[in-house]
């Protein structure tokens, strides 16, 4: 509609077909008729109860699914999920790690060794970069995931209920930093069950249930609705 | 996301050598590996076949090996690009990446891992064979020909499984056959009259093994013919497959879902 745009979604329809028997298939609709738009720099959240269809939508928009009807109008060229530890392998070392895994989310060789001291840093790893994945735990994982995932530049951001990641401390700075990347003009689609964190986030939020838009709007208009139909 | 050619590449070299890294990180004595293993089994062949049962002379155990080894090669690289394209869910769920990279991706691991024991296999013939050294060069063209088969059928296999996983089963059934029926235990001359000759080298793998043999054991050039015949129809399998990967590429992010 306007410049400003940065996707257009229009009448997207999507359905699985699920493998039952020889032969036998049951279809069911992930996401029908869906429509809106997200323009440059704007945070917007989605949610919605479990199965509504939000995780089916962001990969429609990270290109890994394609729509069954409708179509996707993409004014920029990078859009990635925030997914963390995309191709880790426990057997090797978090730096070969942080390499292959910024390199599979669009980075050059190159550019990977360039971010590859952020990464490390912004990580709080330290030593341990070094030691094979297999021997961290769980929230140096998620951390140094995150690291990657958030150090590299895209247009549009993805982000899948993920700040639930390592410690306090780090979630802290996990949502600081994704605030300040949001506050300087980062335009991010995010997805959560956490109202609060949605409230501090996003300006403007999309409401689905059962594949279909029901609301989109203001934050406070939209939840004001969602808290008295769920209540 | 994976979006530029030579991006892909470069994504894609990474990978493998992370990959074989990664392999070799899971044992004691990591690289050394893939030196022993085909010395093992190198040397259990030769136990068997010319110290247990002398059987013959050490002509038939180089027969033996320049048949047996490029099938493993070729059985090994087909079952595990068969179940590729599952097996990289995690990775084909998270970012858009084209699914023939997975297949690709089986089918260079295994091929590094192969020249060792092509080495070996080189070493043992130079001992016990009486052929030319010089003459092996046109071994080349023979192992270059089966890379080219060996990505074909690969491709194929990999982007049937996802559709139909009972397929996994029938592939490890068909590399059955097929080891039967390529003349690794025996040779062809010996068992089959001319008419069937004819139709048992139609079978790519027994034309290859019978052209290792005719290089390596009795150093006659390779059948030109054949191995060109054989490359064509590997590129063109594989160009027809890109385009299938092309044309269906997200389909696979919904059927690894399931």
């Amino acid at each position: 509609m306007t410049a400003n745009n940065l996707l257009i979604i229009d009448n997207v329809t999507l359905s699985y077909r699920t493998r039952l028997a020889f032969f036998r298939q049951k279809r069911f609709t992930a996401l029908d008729s869906i429509s809106f738009n997200v323009s440059k720099g704007e945070t917007l959240g989605v949610i919605g109860k479990n199965g509504c269809g939000k995780s089916t939508l962001l990969k429609l928009l990270a290109g890994i699914y394609k729509p069954d009807k409708g179509s996707i109008t993409q004014f920029c060229e990078r859009i990635s999920l925030l997914t963390l530890g995309v191709g880790f392998d426990a057997e090797l070392s978090g730096r070969d790690n942080a390499i292959i895994s910024a390199m599979l989310l669009g980075a050059t060789k190159k550019q990977a060794m360039k971010l590859l001291e952020g990464i490390i840093e912004f990580s709080e790893l330290g030593d341990f970069i070094y030691q094979p994945m297999k021997t961290y735990s769980t929230g140096m994982k998620a951390r140094l995931g995150f690291s990657v995932a958030v150090t590299l530049k895209v247009d549009l951001l993805l982000v899948d209920e993920v700040l639930g990641v390592g410690d306090a401390s780090f979630r802290q700075k996990a949502e600081q930093y994704l605030l300040k990347k949001i506050n300087s003009q980062q335009s991010v689609i995010f997805v959560s069950h956490n109202e609060s964190q949605v409230r501090r986030l996003c300006k403007r939020v999309v409401w689905l249930e059962k594949g279909r838009v029901k609301m989109d709007g203001a934050t406070n208009e939209v939840f004001e609705q969602y808290n008295s139909k769920s209540a | 996301m994976v979006n530029t050619k030579h991006h892909i590449v470069e994504v894609f070299f990474t990978k493998l050598r992370l990959n074989l890294k990664s392999e070799t990180k899971k044992t004691y004595l990591s690289y050394a590996w893939w030196l022993l293993e085909p010395a093992l089994y190198v040397s259990v062949f030769y136990l068997v076949f010319s110290v247990i049962l002398n059987r013959g002379t050490d002509d038939f155990l180089l027969f033996l090996l320049c048949g047996k080894i490029p099938f493993l090669w070729f059985s090994k690289s087909i079952s595990n690009a068969s179940n590729s394209i599952v097996a990289g869910r995690g990775l084909i769920l998270q970012i858009a990446i084209p699914k023939q990279f997975f297949p690709l991706l089986v089918v260079a691991q295994d091929f590094i891992k192969q020249l060792f024991v092509f080495f070996f296999l080189f070493v043992f013939l130079a001992i016990y064979g009486d052929g030319s050294v010089a003459h092996w060069i046109y071994v080349l063209p023979v192992i270059l020909t089966q890379m080219l088969l060996i990505t074909a059928c690969a491709l194929l296999v990999s982007a049937i499984t996802p559709f139909i996983p009972d397929f996994k089963f029938l592939v490890g059934t068909g590399l059955m056959i097929l080891m039967f029926g390529s003349g690794i235990f025996y040779s062809y001359k010996e068992f089959l009259s001319e008419r069937h000759q004819e139709l048992f080298l139609m079978n790519p793998l027994a034309n290859l093994f019978k052209n290792y043999r005719e290089v390596l054991i009795d150093n006659i050039t390779p059948d030109w013919h054949a191995l060109g015949v054989i490359c064509l129809a590997s590129v063109l399998a594989i160009i027809a497959m890109n385009v299938w990967f092309k044309k269906t590429d997200t389909t696979y992010a919904r059927l690894v879902m399931q």
